[in-house]
């Protein structure tokens, strides 16, 4: 995995958890933040914030973004400030992921047409969470421990190289299972860019380039890449 | 022992007596508790009754009636309202709780029962209900049976009123008058008092010119007629003297009754909301596994839209008018209520109600304020309480908030995985936000269905079009978190109780649902 820089436009609430689960993560992290009242909290805790006026184009350029290999989070405080953020930015780096926060439907939308590669919306996902605790224990169990405890299940995406072992070979051919992989989804780059679900409707033949989408525990997961690659 | 009166014997028989408080709390409920599931049913019957008999009573004043329905209306209606105003007495108090404290209370001073003093206070406990006005309504209403006496049929009225004790609307409305009494009495008064004057001033001027008014009772009819802006044109004052006396109640009559009708207006503007109220709550206090949502901001309104597409019961609460009437108006139970106070939990009804209680306002301090109110009621309530802030959270662990939801964290971790996943990162927000029709869903092995007792390899998933997860496991022992196993062994025997995690389409998921 490259190591990205990753750059978070705000420091409030948001970017600070960001920022935590971010850590562990191992990235180069720098932080911009517009507003002086958060910038005391990060002092704290020993992190420099880079201050600028999200107005002018010249300071937002001063921060040296790399469009093709740097990752942005806009979490600005405010809606207006975002969108107006995520529009500037889309307007400078024309290829840039950027990846803002929203709050409701209404605000994904017009962050997207702003110009946001991906939106997370908080609260979208906080209602799914907290109905999913009344109804479906289970899944919550399942979902905390891929998403939010992070610690022994991930899930991860694998592009197969050239030369793998997989290559020519189809889905239901592979015994994942033995491997300790659970396959979701697959992103087949002959046929599109977007990606199916591998619940055995299609029996997809796997070429290089394709991305695997799979669920697994970390070690098996690293097994898996290094076979991968070793042939 | 044995010199107990036999009136106290059979008290204390009777308040040792389960049966009998059993039969007579069934009554109770049926008569008075409109929270009891077949009350409605009693009421719904004797509004059918009054209506027959009624509807027999009027028709009788002009044409025969058949026989069988006379009978019906003379033995089954009357006896069916006699029956109803002896029960209504009797549940209406306790009489041997009277006599057992009299008798205690004579017996630690030393001194003799006297039975007279026992009846009297007996006697005026229950005249306290006869002497009221629906008791009161409910006897009148038994009388037109007599046939004897043909005036008694005026007291039909009395049985159409008597519908009013059944009806819930109906007697709301007569809430809200009682509630503005002493304004209208006022009104009616100062009424009262200027048809005494104008009638008396007409009796006086045309008493002896005025050929249609031939004593003080016309002139009384004449100035209520003219007062109320009705004008029959019946009576008409002849003199100018009159005329003039009919202008002046005139100009005042209209002045009266737009006053009345404000009054009455005003007591129902003001009281619309809480009838509202009661009704929610009549509604909310039959349901079982209830969820109580509080604050309906942003969050709250996302959440009540999954709990209704999960169909959760649920009421809204929320300190802000403004919010609750939009939850109102998106078709919830919503009340208007502080839910850092006991009072509105205690309302709904904490002991069997209330299973859930979502802590979703805006504010930290709120939320962990209610969380408290909640968990000190009720423990076995669970609560789950949203916060933005790490310290927050700490606090809220440590009176026991049975979930913890951070937004800001929920999205921060999502974020993660975008950074190094993007793909990963859209499957997710796939599958988590519902994007797709394929959809994470839990199926619930019961036990001895077709999945007990079955090895994961016996289960075909592939077939099934399903990609299978792992297991929550059912017993408790092993830990809350270390029950989920993920991805298990294909020997791995699958029990009742226990819950496979499957990603799959909706359709695929709803067929092996069926399954189990």
């Amino acid at each position: 995995m490259q190591k990205n820089n990753i750059i978070i436009f705000g420091y409030e609430t948001f970017g600070q958890y960001l920022y935590e689960s971010l850590l562990d993560a191992d990235y180069n992290i720098k932080i911009v933040s517009f507003d002086d009242k958060f910038t005391s909290k990060a002092k704290e805790q020993n992190i420099d914030i880079i201050k600028i006026d999200i107005k002018k184009d010249s300071d937002i350029q001063s921060l040296n973004i790399d469009e093709y290999h740097d990752l942005l989070y806009c979490a600005m405080p405010k809606t207006a400030d975002n969108l107006f953020l995520v529009l500037t930015l889309r307007a400078l780096y024309k290829d840039a992921i950027i990846i803002a926060m929203s709050n409701s439907h209404e605000n994904t939308r017009k962050l997207r047409y702003a110009g946001a590669s991906n939106i997370v919306d908080m609260y979208e996902a906080t209602s799914r969470r907290v109905v999913n605790i009344l109804t479906k224990p289970a899944v919550t169990k399942v979902l905390d421990e891929i998403v939010y405890k992070q610690n022994r299940l991930k899930m991860a995406e694998i592009k197969i190289p050239k030369n793998s072992p997989l290559v020519g070979r189809s889905i239901e051919d592979v015994d994942f299972k033995e491997m300790g992989i659970v396959l979701i989804a697959i992103i087949d780059e002959a046929l599109d860019h977007k990606f199916s679900f591998t619940d055995h409707r299609i029996n997809h033949r796997l070429d290089d380039n394709d991305t695997l989408v799979v669920v697994a525990m970390r070690d098996d997961l690293e097994i898996f890449k290094s076979n991968l690659q070793n042939v | 022992m044995d010199n107990k009166p036999w009136l106290v014997s059979l008290a204390y028989y009777l308040a040792s007596s389960r049966k009998y408080q059993k039969i007579k709390d069934f009554f109770y409920n049926l008569l008075e508790n409109s929270h009891y599931k077949y009350n409605k049913f009693f009421n719904i019957f004797m509004i059918i009754v009054v209506l027959v008999s009624v509807t027999s009573l009027v028709i009788d004043v002009q044409y025969d009636i058949p026989n069988w329905l006379n009978n019906f209306d003379l033995y089954f209606v009357t006896i069916v309202f006699i029956i109803e105003y002896i029960l209504r007495i009797w549940v209406y108090s306790d009489i041997k709780k009277i006599i057992i404290e009299e008798y205690e209370e004579r017996i630690f001073f030393g001194k003799k029962l006297s039975l007279v003093r026992l009846y009297i206070k007996i006697f005026k406990d229950k005249w306290s209900y006869v002497s009221s006005l629906p008791s009161i309504i409910d006897l009148l209403a038994i009388l037109p049976s007599y046939r004897g006496l043909r005036a008694l049929r005026v007291l039909i009225l009395f049985r159409a009123f008597k519908m009013l004790r059944y009806t819930k609307s109906l007697t709301g409305f007569l809430d809200v008058l009682k509630r503005k009494k002493t304004e209208l009495l006022t009104l009616f008064t100062l009424a009262g008092f200027f048809i005494f004057i104008a009638g008396i001033m007409l009796y006086v001027i045309e008493g002896n010119k005025n050929p249609h008014i031939h004593n003080l009772f016309d002139a009384f009819y004449w100035a209520l007629v003219t007062i109320s802006t009705v004008g029959y044109g019946d009576i008409v004052p002849v003199t100018p003297e009159g005329r003039a006396v009919s202008m002046l109640i005139i100009a005042t009559g209209v002045g009266l009754i737009a006053f009345i009708t404000s009054v009455i207006v005003s007591a129902f503007s003001e009281r619309i909301s809480s009838l509202r109220e009661e009704k929610v709550f009549q509604d909310v206090s039959k349901k079982r596994h209830l969820t109580v949502l509080c604050g309906y901001g942003l969050l709250g309104r996302l959440i009540a839209k999954g709990l209704e597409k999960e169909k959760i019961d649920f009421i809204v609460l929320d300190i802000d008018e403004k919010m609750t009437a939009l939850a109102d108006n998106d078709g919830y139970y919503a009340l208007n209520a502080d839910a850092t106070k006991s009072k509105i939990f205690e309302e709904i009804g904490l002991k069997d109600n209330i299973a859930h209680v979502l802590c979703m306002t805006s504010d930290d301090i709120q939320n962990a304020f209610i969380a408290v109110n909640v968990k000190s009621l009720n423990q076995n309530i669970v609560v789950t309480a949203r916060c933005s802030d790490s310290d927050v959270a700490k606090k809220l662990a440590f009176v026991k908030v049975d979930h913890i939801i951070m937004p800001e964290d929920i999205a921060g971790k999502m974020g993660v995985v975008y950074a190094g996943e993007p793909a990963a990162f859209e499957v997710l927000l796939s599958i988590i936000e519902h994007k797709h029709k394929t959809q994470i869903d839990e199926i619930h092995i019961t036990a001895e269905s077709y999945f007990d007792g079955k090895s994961i390899k016996e289960i075909d998933f592939n077939s099934l079009r399903l990609i299978f997860l792992g297991v929550v496991k059912a017993n408790k022992e092993m830990g809350d978190f270390g029950s989920f196993i993920f991805n298990p062994q294909k020997e791995y025997i699958l029990h009742g109780g226990d819950k496979l995690v499957c990603i799959g389409y909706q359709t695929a998921i709803a067929n092996v649902k069926r399954m189990v």
